[in-house]
């Protein structure tokens, strides 16, 4: 995540380019959302479930359980007013331009992705979050936890502690997102409003997804191929149709296990294989479900279970020059100089 | 569309050498677009889904130009040496930052892609376009991992491909992982300059027609220093001619740096390699050290301390 900088691109046109007011009640969970009233699965020209559009995730439902609803999958009708409420607060405060607690400026916790704690106007989807009655995006195992090895566990702590902290001693010491690399393919779909827009397009035989931050593209070939075995940061992606879901596997990811001080989704190992479901669930709503196996980091596979929401359909994406914009990038590293002067005098 | 290999590759070959000894291929659309019409989608446009790439020297130079023998030249210096002799001299020698690959770093020839041959530049952007050939090294946006802008990002030498959707046409492009959407519905202004410009297309019987303009002026043209100012605006226009290569041509207008508009034209072809894949260049990993090894505390290249 770059909240810091002030990308090239265009988030904040983005993120106001899409106000849209609308306040639904608490849903069940993605799944039991039933298609309103007579919608039906729309096909491409070609005869494909079509997908097409603008999506992102803008819940605020946190990725792994918080310590709180240890045991419970759902939160109780109470709970979920008490949070509504919440959500519309922080919301008006972020549009009359306040900053920190008042906006949602909490912690980790909180927070399904690093750095919605602070900047929070970089989080703003210039409406309330929606309220689920999930307790965390992780569905499997039970207890709602990513089931890390000791060793994956560790090497998360150290890049979290070390995010926005340094010390920066070269190019290699930020993570991928200030370098403009990528977001990585695992939270691509459920970034958040920063960047984190998804443009859907269908043609014969391919499914591409434009992720607005640092220009991350997927081409999913959707004709049987097998994977091309050339490992890559996006790995080798092909799909199928299992009925009106979209299910595509990713392997041969390249290893980038030594940027060190990246969040484990943004920097790939040889071992990682990902398999997606997207399941449209009524005009403008989708069932998103990733399941992540990696043995060098997990235990076991884990499955997250995301809402995605699609926007009007007058919404765009934006060019995200991110590294032809890269001031941060030698400003990171003129203070990591001046740290590193104090720290021998 | 899945021809057979071998019968595929032997007509892209055919077309190669066809348009390789035509001289008349900048200035008269290859072969005659009444003759061929498109296989169609779905939805009934012509079908331009494909894997696509020039095979030119474009990106070197966009005008007709001879072999030479490295991008950045240095003028030779004079001999001294056995008094009352008479010396051959050097022509133009490599820069020593490009000299250690040899012929590996040389500009193969070109036929140019120029309609007319000539690039109307103004007096004074003339000059300037001579000096960024001086300072290729310094300035060429692609040496950077720059998004590498319209129509350049065309004839780059990597492929790119065109996804055909009904309202949207996606170009993706290999370098950099560049990508454009092209708009056949009504979208509104653009509310920024961009690299990769605004792209609103339509269909023109068998060709795409597309209009991109809010252009930044940090783009070039090749690799010979030729450029625009933000007032640039690119009319492209895809005409299918055959299974396996389409027309590309593009009518650049620039009133800040230009006298008028020119056009450059172009074959491109089908990648029919059975399942060809646009692959990752993500080059911003590879930039990094030229861009910023000197200026950590510690120089990964070296590991040691910057000074």
């Amino acid at each position: 995540m770059n909240s810091w900088r002030l990308p090239a691109g265009l988030a904040m046109a983005t993120a106001v380019g899409v106000l849209v007011a609308t306040h639904g009640p608490a849903f069940e969970s993605v799944a039991a959302q039933q298609p309103a009233g007579g919608w039906v699965q729309p096909k491409t020209a070609w005869g494909d479930p079509d997908l097409q559009g603008v999506w992102r995730y803008e819940a605020s439902v946190p990725l792994e359980r918080p310590a709180q609803f240890q045991g419970r999958a759902s939160l109780t009708d109470d709970e979920v007013a008490q949070r509504q409420k919440v959500e519309e607060e922080q919301e008006a405060q972020r549009l009359a331009g306040a900053e920190g607690t008042a906006v949602g400026r909490g912690n980790l916790e909180q927070s399904p992705i690093r750095g919605n704690e602070y900047n929070s106007f970089w989080q703003d989807h210039g409406r309330p979050r929606q309220v689920y009655k999930q307790t965390s995006l992780v569905v499997d195992p039970a207890d709602g936890r990513i089931p890390y090895t000791p060793d994956g566990k560790k090497a998360e702590a150290r890049a979290t502690a070390r995010y926005g902290a340094g010390p920066y001693e070269s190019y290699l010491d930020p993570d991928t997102g200030e370098r403009c690399l990528t977001d990585g393919v695992t939270a691509l779909m459920w970034q958040g409003p920063n960047g984190g827009h998804n443009r859907i397009a269908q043609s014969q035989g391919y499914v591409t997804i434009l992720h607005e931050e640092y220009l991350d593209r997927r081409i999913i070939p959707v004709d049987g191929r097998k994977p091309s075995g050339i490992r890559q940061w996006f790995g080798n992606a092909v799909g199928k149709w299992d009925g009106n879901t979209f299910v595509v596997e990713t392997t041969n990811f390249i290893d980038r296990t030594n940027y060190e001080w990246a969040s484990i989704f943004m920097r790939p190992s040889e071992t990682l294989r990902l398999t997606e479901r997207y399941t449209r669930t009524g005009a403008n709503t989708m069932d998103y479900r990733i399941t992540v196996e990696d043995p060098t980091t997990f235990e076991r596979p884990w499955t997250a279970q995301i809402p995605i929401t699609r926007l009007p359909e007058e919404t765009l994406i934006y060019e995200y020059a991110c590294h032809e914009g890269n001031y941060a990038m030698t400003n990171l590293l003129a203070g990591g100089r001046a740290d590193a002067a104090k720290r021998h005098k | 569309m899945r021809a057979g290999f071998w019968g595929a590759v032997s007509a892209a070959a055919i077309v190669v050498a066809a348009a390789g000894c035509s001289r008349q291929s900048t200035s008269e659309p290859a072969g005659s677009a009444a003759a061929y019409r498109a296989p169609r989608t779905a939805d009934g446009k012509p079908d331009l889904n494909g894997i696509w790439q020039a095979l030119n020297s474009a990106n070197f130079d966009l005008r007709a130009h001879a072999a030479r023998p490295a991008l950045s030249l240095l003028p030779a210096a004079g001999r001294s040496g056995v008094p009352g002799l008479v010396r051959a001299t050097a022509v133009e020698l490599p820069d020593p930052a490009v000299r250690p690959l040899g012929a590996v770093g040389g500009v193969p020839a070109g036929e140019g892609v120029v309609v007319g041959g000539e690039i109307p530049y103004q007096p004074w952007a003339a000059a300037r376009r001579q000096e960024n050939a001086r300072e290729w090294l310094k300035r060429d946006p692609e040496i950077k991992c720059f998004m590498p802008g319209v129509p350049r990002a065309t004839y780059l030498p990597y492929p790119f491909q065109i996804l055909q959707s009904t309202n949207k046409i996606v170009l993706a492009y290999e370098f950099a992982g560049a990508t454009r959407t092209i708009h056949l519905d009504k979208v509104g202004d653009s509310p920024s300059p961009t690299w990769m410009g605004w792209s609103r297309g339509r269909w023109d019987g068998e060709t795409l027609v597309v209009e991109v303009t809010d252009f930044n002026e940090d783009t070039w043209f090749d690799r010979a220093g030729d450029f625009h100012s933000d007032a640039l605006k690119v009319t492209e226009r895809f005409t299918p001619q055959s299974p396996y290569h389409l027309t590309y041509e593009a009518t650049i207008e620039d009133p800040k740096v230009f006298t008028r508009p020119w056009t450059i034209r172009m074959p491109l072809y089908r990648r029919v390699e059975p399942d060809k894949q646009l692959l990752e260049y993500k080059c911003v990993e590879f930039v990094e050290e030229l861009m910023y090894g000197h200026l950590g505390v510690i120089d990964p290249a070296t590991g040691l301390k910057n000074k």
